[in-house]
């Protein structure tokens, strides 16, 4: 109030020199004021704007007479409001200052003009505001709502009718369609290296850009985005902007505080303009592409700052879009999420698993696999996972004053009861002090971390189990889609990160995942068995991958205990049967050949020969790359297990070895029941003519190996190393003129020297190539010759006989003449 | 020597069920024995004399009926007795069947064999590897290492109880091993 009257009294006799400071408001004068509300009321219908242009100009020229003033008061008002329109076309309304909590007048106005102008207005009011005296809290406070409610009203009206664009209408109206758009790009371009050059002063700018987005014209709007993009990408400042509180803004602060509120606060509103705009434009078809981008690119750039719920439900909702690209933008920015965590402090890692986790329960486990697959991009510090020092500590602690415990109380001291109360007192302000350096310090509390890693987990479990459970129950995969791949597309990536954080999982969990696991492996037979409508299908890669999680599970867990996957291998043992090369991923069965058979150390005698023997013959009938990688088991196999050597024997049987089956069953399901020790491994012999030369040479080299022998070969290939090297190998693998380069590449795999002796192959080559050639040749010339000279000796022939034939029609023609 | 009665079968399958589970039909109907003159393979039978279960191959039991039954001591591989309050047990003779079919198996460390055939249990920290699913009270067979068995017994805890188990806790109560062919040689 004391300001008002300020205001109304001051403009005659104010001169630049009188410090505010010294107009007092007396207490008589508020007390009136307050008993009589109402004549007040008309402070709020005050022209202040032109009020404070007047006591400028009062300021300016003090030394003239009040009467003079108050003429030429009218005078300037109808310029001033001239002027206006012709910049502003500010409503009276409008004309209202925007008044901050300490006071400060901002003009609506000069918000949307340029700032030459902003600078020497604020400069004015915040000479003011030392002087002005405050208002009564509540009224204050309700005063100031209602202003910032019109500020944001008006904002936006005005918004619509900046002098920019109005200037522009017109200048449309002259320029062609083309031309507008040019200039509009321009305008952006302009805009945005203004705000970019410095944005502190140029923030207002941001809200233009807003404006031009808003464009009729898509390729415009597209432009607009993507320029903001850019700007906010680079003027987001490193932290999170937290708006003052009221009790905040009533306190006073200094310019630059105050400064750097108004650029926050503008910064925030319009980038939650912006943000609500792309998260609206990505419902539409034309815009789709370019806001997801926005979207993606701010949550990869800006992870930290305000919003980030809005953006990440966004992009986390494209996961498992049908549109590649939008869902490859989406996977790529929330993995960059997840292993840049550094930059958010890992909270948005584990807001954006909770929504994943949403979003696999909300479409019932049908996805996309790559919205499961970005899980495996998580990371862990196992490290935190245990319990750190300072529970230790406490226990010592614990310790320690128990003993003191102990030790004070039949001693009954005062002197030490006092001591203690001292120690007691000391460790507390220890305490404070280090809870105030930990709120002040900017690294994280580890047990903060912990607590959101813990949570991450359980999400990223909770969301693993679900597709599980989904993959678990009957008919509900066969009857959605009839495709076998299809009907539960999670079920690979959630398998493979199992296998990957299988580490982490708790023990309590372990029996039931196996249990299901189990089942899943099994699948196939019990639909046999039982009924073939009753279980889910899934494919036989899907099944090998449950056997190899479930290997992975037991092997990251149980250090202490060795445990027997022993139906794994009879599910194993029967899959192997159901592969077909061009169905199914033959790494995966690879991968079940590394981990299941060579990893695994101990095997039964006869588990071990049953695999071999079933490898062996497998090996015939399938491609060459799966038969090298089965080939490369069984090897392993064999030199582990000295006994199965007497499958390369010749004599059917095995001997004592044998055990309880006489005669080999090959159609046993249970690999302990097939009695594969008395059987011979003929398809060795058959595999060493194979038309690969790496598969035959390594048949060989298997058959040679012997009983007595029990020197250990290292072979260093692994299955998946030497599928892999063969199926790159058959995509070139055609001719049978390849063959030489294809032996030497074997060469260099088994050898598996460095590649210094590659030029040494090389020039081998060459050698040999010559040499073939001469040999070639000659073999030829040879050929040639053979032929020739059957051609000669055959008219050689001819001639004798017609000579013959001749001679002998003449002695007849004698013998008639005679 | 007679064939069991339809009580007696029901013992004898069930307790071989808790062992071998469904390589049962292995053991009763599957398995095909080679011996004697005949062409086709005869099947395997249950037999009992004096209380003891035999298993044994039909050729040789139409052999034995030329022995009078007080005369005939054994026939085939024994694989258990009936108490005399009719209650039937497993005795060792029973492992090597029990052995080729098993369902659940323990191998020992070497350092703990010993202490088996002894006539312990198997503790946790002699166990070397176990198979997953094993639950409580299901029949186990031991091995040794090198897939030697040494006898057989009950499970005292699940695999996943195992786990959690300190290492002197019993693993696998026992009940027969091959220790038993030297203290026990009269009995058997």
């Amino acid at each position: 109030m004391g300001k008002k009257k300020q205001k109304l009294v001051l403009p005659p006799e104010l001169p630049p020199e009188v410090p505010d400071e010294e107009v007092e408001v007396s207490d008589e004068d508020v007390q009136f004021v307050k008993e009589n509300l109402e004549y007040a009321g008309f402070v709020s219908n005050l022209d202040t704007h032109s009020i404070t242009k007047h006591v400028t100009r009062v300021a300016d020229a003090n030394e003239e007479a009040l009467e003079s003033l108050y003429e030429k008061r009218l005078k300037k008002k109808q310029e001033n409001k001239e002027k206006e329109q012709n910049a502003l076309e500010v409503d009276p309304v409008d004309a209202l200052p925007v008044k901050t909590l300490d006071g400060q007048l901002y003009y609506r106005r000069v918000a949307k003009e340029p700032k030459a102008e902003e600078g020497s207005k604020e400069g004015e009011s915040i000479s003011k505001d030392p002087g002005l005296v405050k208002l009564t809290k509540a009224e204050k406070r309700a005063k100031f709502k209602k202003l910032r409610k019109e500020a944001k009203k008006q904002a936006k009206e005005e918004v619509q009718q900046t002098p920019q664009a109005e200037v522009l209408d017109e200048v449309k109206k002259d320029l062609t369609a083309e031309e507008a758009s040019e200039s509009k790009k321009y305008k952006l371009a302009e805009l945005g290296t203004a705000l970019l050059a410095d944005p502190e002063s140029n923030i207002k700018h941001i809200k233009e850009m807003l404006e031009v987005s808003k464009d009729g014209d898509s390729a415009i709007v597209i432009l607009g985005l993507k320029s903001l993009l850019a700007v906010f990408k680079d003027i987001i400042p490193g932290y999170r902007i937290r708006l003052p509180t009221e009790k905040e803004q009533e306190m006073k602060v200094s310019k630059a505080v105050k400064k750097m509120r108004f650029y926050e606060s503008t910064l925030l509103s319009a980038y939650k303009a912006y943000v609500q705009k792309l998260v609206a434009l990505q419902h539409q078809t034309v815009y789709k592409r370019v806001a997801v981008r926005c979207l993606c690119t701010l949550l990869a750039a800006v992870p930290h700052f305000n919003y980030r719920d809005s953006l990440l439900a966004a992009v986390v909702k494209n996961i498992s879009s049908q549109d590649d690209v939008v869902r490859k933008l989406c996977c790529e920015t929330v993995m960059s999420l997840f292993t840049n965590e550094g930059k958010h402090g890992g909270e948005a890692t584990v807001e954006a698993v909770k929504m994943i986790a949403e979003l696999v329960k909300a479409h019932n486990c049908q996805l996309h696999p790559d919205s499961v697959e970005v899980l495996l991009s998580l990371s862990f510090d196992e490290d935190l996972g245990k319990p750190e020092n300072p529970d230790v500590d406490s226990r010592a602690k614990n310790k320690k004053s128990k003993k003191r415990k102990g030790s004070d109380e039949p001693n009954h001291i005062p002197d030490n009861e006092r001591k203690k109360v001292r120690k007691e007192m000391i460790s507390k302000t220890r305490e404070e002090v280090s809870a105030d350096f930990k709120a002040a310090s900017y690294a994280q509390d580890p047990q903060e971390r912990r607590r959101m890693q813990s949570e991450t987990l359980s999400a990223v479990f909770q969301t693993f189990f679900r597709i599980l459970k989904h993959a678990m129950q009957p008919g509900l995969g066969a009857n959605t889609m009839p495709g076998a791949s299809g009907s539960h597309p999670l079920l690979a990536p959630c398998l493979n990160g199992i296998g990957k954080f299988a580490h982490l999982i708790d023990l309590d969990f372990m029996a039931d995942l196996m249990q299901c696991l189990r089942k899943l492996a099994g699948s196939g037979i019990q639909s046999g068995d039982l009924s073939e409508n009753s279980c889910c299908q899934l494919t036989v890669s899907e099944r090998l991958r449950c056997c190899i999680v479930a290997f992975k599970v037991m092997r990251n867990n149980l250090d202490a205990l060795n445990i027997d996957l022993q139906e794994f291998f009879v599910q194993f043992y029967n899959l192997i049967l159901e592969y077909h090369p061009g169905r199914d991923q033959g790494e995966v069965l690879a991968e079940a050949f590394k981990i299941m058979l060579c990893d695994d150390r101990q095997h039964d005698m006869q588990r071990a020969a049953a695999f071999i023997k079933r490898l062996a013959t497998f090996s015939l009938c399938f491609g060459s790359a799966e038969s090298m990688a089965a080939l490369v088991s069984v090897k392993h196999l064999l030199q582990r297990n000295v006994k199965c050597r007497n499958l390369l024997e010749n004599d059917a049987g095995g001997g004592s070895v044998a055990g309880a089956i006489a005669k080999y069953q090959p159609y046993a399901t249970d690999p302990n029941r097939s009695g594969a020790l008395a059987s011979v491994l003929w398809e060795l012999n058959l595999l060493m003519k194979h038309y690969h030369p790496a598969v035959s040479s390594i048949a060989s080299s298997i058959s040679t190996m012997n009983t007595s022998n029990n020197q250990v070969y290292h072979s260093h290939v692994s299955p998946q190393q030497a599928y892999a090297e063969l199926s790159q190998e058959n995509r070139s693998f055609t001719a049978p003129g390849d063959i030489k380069r294809a032996s030497n590449k074997r060469k260099k795999g088994n050898d598996s020297l460095p590649i210094k002796d590659g030029s040494d192959l090389n020039l081998m080559d060459q050698v040999d190539e010559n040499e073939v050639r001469k040999k070639l040749t000659e073999h030829f010339l040879l050929l040639r010759d053979i032929q020739e000279n059957e051609k000669l000796r055959s008219e050689l022939d001819r001639t004798t006989l017609a000579l013959n034939l001749y001679e002998h029609y003449k002695k007849q023609k004698k013998r008639k003449t005679r | 020597m007679r064939p069991l009665d339809e009580k007696e079968t029901t013992l004898v399958f069930n307790k071989l069920h808790k062992f071998v589970g469904s390589n049962l039909k292995n053991i009763v109907l599957e398995s095909q024995s080679h011996e004697g003159p005949d062409a086709n393979p005869g099947r395997y039978c249950f037999r009992l004399q004096k209380n003891r279960v035999y298993y044994v191959s039909e050729s040789l039991i139409k052999r034995a009926t030329n022995v009078k039954r007080d005369k005939l001591v054994s026939l085939g591989t024994q694989i258990g007795k009936f108490t005399k309050a009719g209650k039937f047990f497993l005795t060792i003779q029973s492992l090597n069947l029990l052995a080729a079919n098993a369902k659940h198996k323990v191998w020992l460390k070497p350092t703990s064999e010993m202490s088996f055939l002894y006539g312990n249990s198997v503790l946790k920290g002699g166990v070397g590897r176990i198979t997953e699913n094993i639950q409580v009270n299901d029949g186990v067979v031991v091995f040794s290492m090198s897939d030697v068995p040494l006898g057989f017994g009950d499970a005292a805890k699940s695999t996943v109880d195992c786990r959690k188990m300190d290492p002197n806790g019993i693993v696998v109560h026992r009940h027969a091993d091959i220790g038993e062919y030297l203290r026990m040689e009269d009995d058997l």
